[in-house]
């Protein structure tokens, strides 16, 4: 029987006879088709389009017997990398009960033994309560790899959440234990890379207990296939997915994922394959809001109505969640503990932590530089490759070659990455995983604790470079211990000094106030470093002055730091930044005359240092914004023109750096009275920031040029439309009385004031009028915008019959 | 080796409507795929488990890590994509030179036929009944492989044959019957 001829009619009629109740069938074929054998045909392909698909041979899970010294007890279940049983083994005549996990042969290599024996100092340094312990591996008589654990008789998270029908701060506390669990083997260095419900248990007395910590480490490093394939997809991170560097992000993406679910109902991306989540992730794809992701079951699970579900997501919970689940790793949190933190202020109803903004004089100081980029990161790199080089020298016979020879080969490798990363601004996603390596691989090549404090610090202070805070703080806490009892003051004052500075950054004020205050104490002492004295005054007073407690005294301190690394003859680019930060601390005060030399001074002290690229157009950027706040907006632009020249040629063209000097030209131009050529600006410059920057706050301040060139050039509703999203991506993570609030709602009044809708305008620039009024404006501009606020509102009441 | 840019061009040039491209193109990227496969077999227990996410993934990468290539048009990418997974399914079971089974055997085409360890010689069949189809129906052909070699959902399947997904599900039940009916008949 050829089917082809009677292609199209063939499927016709086995549509109809599908439709079709049996006893009718016959009937209705032949009523449309006369052909007795075309009839056969469409009721055999019929027929066979009803069997069943025979269910596949799964790996049938073993029932009874013994695996190496273990007995089977029962199958407790299977997943993508096996099965896992319940066993028993006697010791010292009591049964001991544990998990044995079967790995499916692709998962792991045979190697995979030595492996663990040589990751188990490591897992056995995971000691907490809510993490599980690994205690054996071996090879089934098969060859089959095996993992013996700690046995939890508990629910996966998501079934626990359900069953007891837990509400949403339920959940969030439930899950913060999670968090905590996490951050803990991140302190210690083990990546989970695996994270999802099944994962996490709830034992009946509702202990978390974390499965699986480490398996991941012990599984892959040999393993041909990569990441993605041991990792579920569905909570894998876009990196892994990728098959990209893997880093402590990637857990906290996983986190994110599990959170998503946690809440709303259901995994983020839906039921996507894993091709298609792939190419999410290669596309960088912002993730699924989890306000979508709701259902009136899950509302019902949480014990609220959807509407209340949603409106409990939207705000808060639905900004840290997708911060978690940025397709970048540097987007996401940066350690789990400000997870963490945020989680807490969320149930505490404080507003979830923004990144701490400092002095206001535009609607927020931008953040332009990166202390200390280059020189810190390069040096420990030198340090670590000379301590690399000692111990080759010294205990060759010693130690295994193809290892060692490897491990030189991959430091200078990420040597470069690194040394290439600071230049281009982009952090790399290997270069703090490297660093977490060089702190665990020291000890074994220092032997003299001095030296040893000394390469731990510079790591320390890379990593803090690199944004890896929380790891950075963990090895500054080490370092200060051991200083302290070997009473080395020098070292001390160092990493309290860094530590402190860290605390501030993570918006933990009380402690840095107590670790720089005692660094400044310690530096005081005799025989400290200059670098350590400057430093330490450096950080005390930097981060004193940017927290509220301005006072002359720090001033004084800048000053004498900056003598001493003059006269010590300090690096020039420490030289430099202490320079150009005491500059800053003058023209936050308005000290402009005093500023504007010490910005002359510091651009001629980083010279032509290709690594001080991004200081140097920095400065350029203060100093411009200084001559506007002199008033002299026409002489600012050649600043900062070269600004963006230098930010682009430092961080790329299409980044934060070098599109926030650009908006300073356009604000330039406004100030000018060419509103049209800000527009041409900003219009081109948005789409770009929203690439990089779709939904944090970091919009804003491009939002808010765009929406005042649109309300100067008569695009009264494209300046609303601006104004809007401007209030809509700071909601919730700055204080609603913040002028950077006022100033929109500001240009959103006078929109509608251009277009006479006065009393529409009338609330808006009420409330413009008394956010701007009650907050600080220092500089010249700032004022000016406060008092057209105020005449703003005078005439739109003007307007108005009462 | 492989010049990096000589995949994108034939890619394109397949879109473009150059038939003739997809035998080189297939060719480029199938010795590639199949050391990975390879690795993925280490098992060599008799039935294979093959992980298509791996395959699937390393392909993808190799294929996007050329800039130009930017899922312009993900129709032909995907497509060719689903065909090597076929490919590597069949040449794998060939390789084991198992021998064919009694005839009979339904093979388990469900979502999952590529997660699922399908006999050697069941996935033989299946391919030479794919073939069949193939010349009377190539685009019910692509269905198939995206949907059940590529573990395409039925509403991405759809989403990418610019079709709805009632009608994937209904073509897709026709072929079930056809492709079955075949099996047993050889």
């Amino acid at each position: 029987m050829n089917d082809s001829e009677n292609w199209e009619h063939l499927q016709s009629l086995f549509h109809l006879a599908e439709m079709t109740p049996e006893h009718d069938r016959e009937r209705v074929l032949i009523e449309h088709c006369p052909d007795a054998d075309l009839r056969e045909r469409v009721l055999e392909i019929l027929r066979a389009s009803t069997v069943e698909s025979s269910t596949t041979p799964k790996q049938t899970p073993m029932q009874a017997g013994k695996i190496g010294p273990y007995a089977l007890i029962r199958h407790l279940g299977s997943g993508g990398l096996g099965s896992v049983y319940l066993v028993e083994r006697m010791v010292g005549g009591s049964a001991q009960r544990a998990a044995l996990k079967v790995l499916a042969p692709h998962a792991a290599g045979a190697s995979f033994i030595e492996r663990f024996y040589r990751e188990e100092d490591i897992l056995a340094s995971l000691n907490h309560p809510n993490i599980t312990h690994m205690f054996d591996a071996g090879l089934t008589e098969t060859g089959q790899p095996y993992l013996v654990m700690e046995y939890v008789d508990g629910l996966h998270l998501d079934v626990y959440s359900d069953q007891h029908k837990l509400s949403i701060a339920d959940r969030i506390a439930l899950f913060l234990e999670v968090c905590e669990a996490v951050a803990y083997a991140h302190r210690n260095l083990v990546i989970h890379l695996d994270l999802k419900p099944s994962n996490i248990l709830v034992t009946p007395e509702a202990d978390v207990k974390l499965l699986d910590f480490g398996t991941s480490k012990i599984i892959q490093s040999d393993s041909l296939l990569t990441t993605t394939v041991l990792a579920t997809p569905a909570y894998a991170s876009p990196e892994q997915l990728r098959n990209e560097p893997v880093t402590t992000a990637s857990d906290i993406y996983a986190l994110g994922a599990v959170l998503f679910e946690l809440l709303a109902g259901r995994r983020p991306g839906g039921k996507a394959s894993v091709a298609i989540m792939i190419e999410r992730a290669v596309r960088e794809q912002a993730p699924e809001k989890v306000t979508q992701a709701i259902t009136p079951e899950a509302a019902d699970l949480r014990g609220v109505s959807e509407t209340r579900l949603r409106q409990l997501l939207s705000g808060d919970l639905s900004i840290i969640i997708a911060k978690c689940l940025a397709p970048r790793p540097e987007e996401r949190y940066p350690s789990i503990d400000m997870l963490i933190e945020d989680l807490r202020r969320y149930l505490d109803g404080r507003p979830v932590l923004a990144r701490p903004q400092t002095a206001v004089y535009r609607i927020g100081k931008f953040v332009r530089r990166n202390r200390k980029s280059v020189i810190a990161a390069a040096a420990a790199c030198l340090l670590l490759i000379g301590a690399l080089t000692y111990a080759e020298v010294q205990q060759e016979r010693a130690l295994r070659e193809g290892q060692r020879a490897l491990r030189m080969q991959t430091f200078l490798y990420k040597l470069f990455r690194l040394a290439n990363s600071n230049y281009t601004g982009k952090p790399s996603a290997t270069v703090p995983e490297f660093l977490q390596l060089g702190v665990k691989m020291l000890p074994q090549y220092i032997k003299d604790p001095t030296d040893l404090r000394e390469a731990q610090m510079s790591l320390a202070e890379s990593m803090f470079e690199n944004g890896d805070l929380d790891n950075a703080q963990q090895v500054f806490t080490q370092t200060i211990a051991s200083a302290k009892a070997a009473k080395d003051y020098d070292a001390q004052a160092e990493s309290e000094a860094f530590s402190g500075n860290i605390a501030y950054v993570q918006g933990q004020n009380d402690l840095g106030d107590k670790l720089t205050a005692d660094a400044l104490n310690l530096s005081r002492r005799p025989k400290i470093s200059h670098a350590t004295r400057v430093w330490s005054a450096i950080y005390f007073a930097w981060n004193r002055d940017n927290n509220g407690f301005k006072s002359d005294d720090n001033v004084r301190l800048l000053q004498s730091a900056v003598k001493e690394a003059r006269e010590a003859n300090l690096s020039p680019h420490e030289t430099a930044d202490a320079i150009y930060d005491l500059g800053q601390d003058l023209e936050v005060r308005g000290r402009l005359d005093e500023a504007e030399p010490l910005y002359r001074e510091a651009l001629k002290v980083y010279g032509d240092d290709p690594s001080a690229l991004c200081d140097r157009s920095a400065v350029y950027g203060d100093l411009a914004e200084l001559i506007v706040m002199r008033g002299d907006v026409s002489r600012s632009l050649p600043y900062y023109q070269l600004a963006y020249e230098g930010a682009k040629a430092c961080a790329g063209p299409d980044s934060s750096l070098a599109l926030s000097e650009r908006e300073y030209i356009a604000d330039a131009d406004m100030k000018l009275g060419h509103p049209a050529d800000a527009l041409n600006i900003m219009l081109q410059d948005i789409p770009t920031w929203r690439k990089i920057d779709g939904h944090t706050q970091l919009i804003a301040e491009p939002l808010y040029f765009f929406a005042q060139a649109n309300v100067l050039t008569g695009h009264n509703d494209e300046a609303i439309a601006a104004a809007r999203e401007g209030i809509d991506v700071q909601t919730g993570k700055i204080a609603p009385t913040d002028r950077r609030f006022g100033v929109f709602h500001m240009i959103w009044a006078q929109a509608l004031f251009n277009q006479q809708h006065f009393a529409e305008a009338l609330p808006q620039a009420q409330l413009a009028d008394r956010i701007l009024i009650n907050s600080i404006a220092i500089s010249p501009g700032a004022k000016k915008i406060n008092a057209q606020a105020h005449q703003l509102l005078a005439d739109i009441q003007a307007k108005l019959p009462h | 080796m492989t010049e990096p840019g000589q995949i994108t061009v034939l890619l394109h040039e397949w879109s473009e409507g150059k038939p003739a491209s997809i035998e080189p193109l297939f060719e480029m990227v199938y010795p590639q795929l199949r050391v990975i496969a390879g690795a993925l077999f280490r098992g060599e227990r008799p039935e294979c488990m093959l992980q298509p996410t791996s395959v699937v993934n390393e392909l993808f990468l190799k294929l996007i890590r050329q800039r130009s290539l930017k899922f312009e048009d993900r129709e032909h990418f995907y497509s060719l994509s689903a065909r090597l997974m076929r490919r590597v399914l069949v040449d794998h079971a060939r390789s084991e030179r198992r021998q064919k089974r009694d005839g009979g055997i339904p093979v388990p085409l469900h979502e999952e036929l590529a997660w699922i360890d399908a006999r050697d010689a069941e996935m033989i069949d299946l391919d030479r009944v794919l073939e069949e189809l193939e010349k009377v129906d190539p685009k019910k052909c692509r269905m198939v492989e995206l949907r059940f070699f590529l573990g395409f959902t039925a509403e991405e399947t759809a989403e990418l044959l610019h079709t709805s997904k009632a009608t994937v599900d209904r073509d897709l039940r026709f072929v079930r019957g056809w492709l079955y009916d075949r099996l047993h008949a050889a």
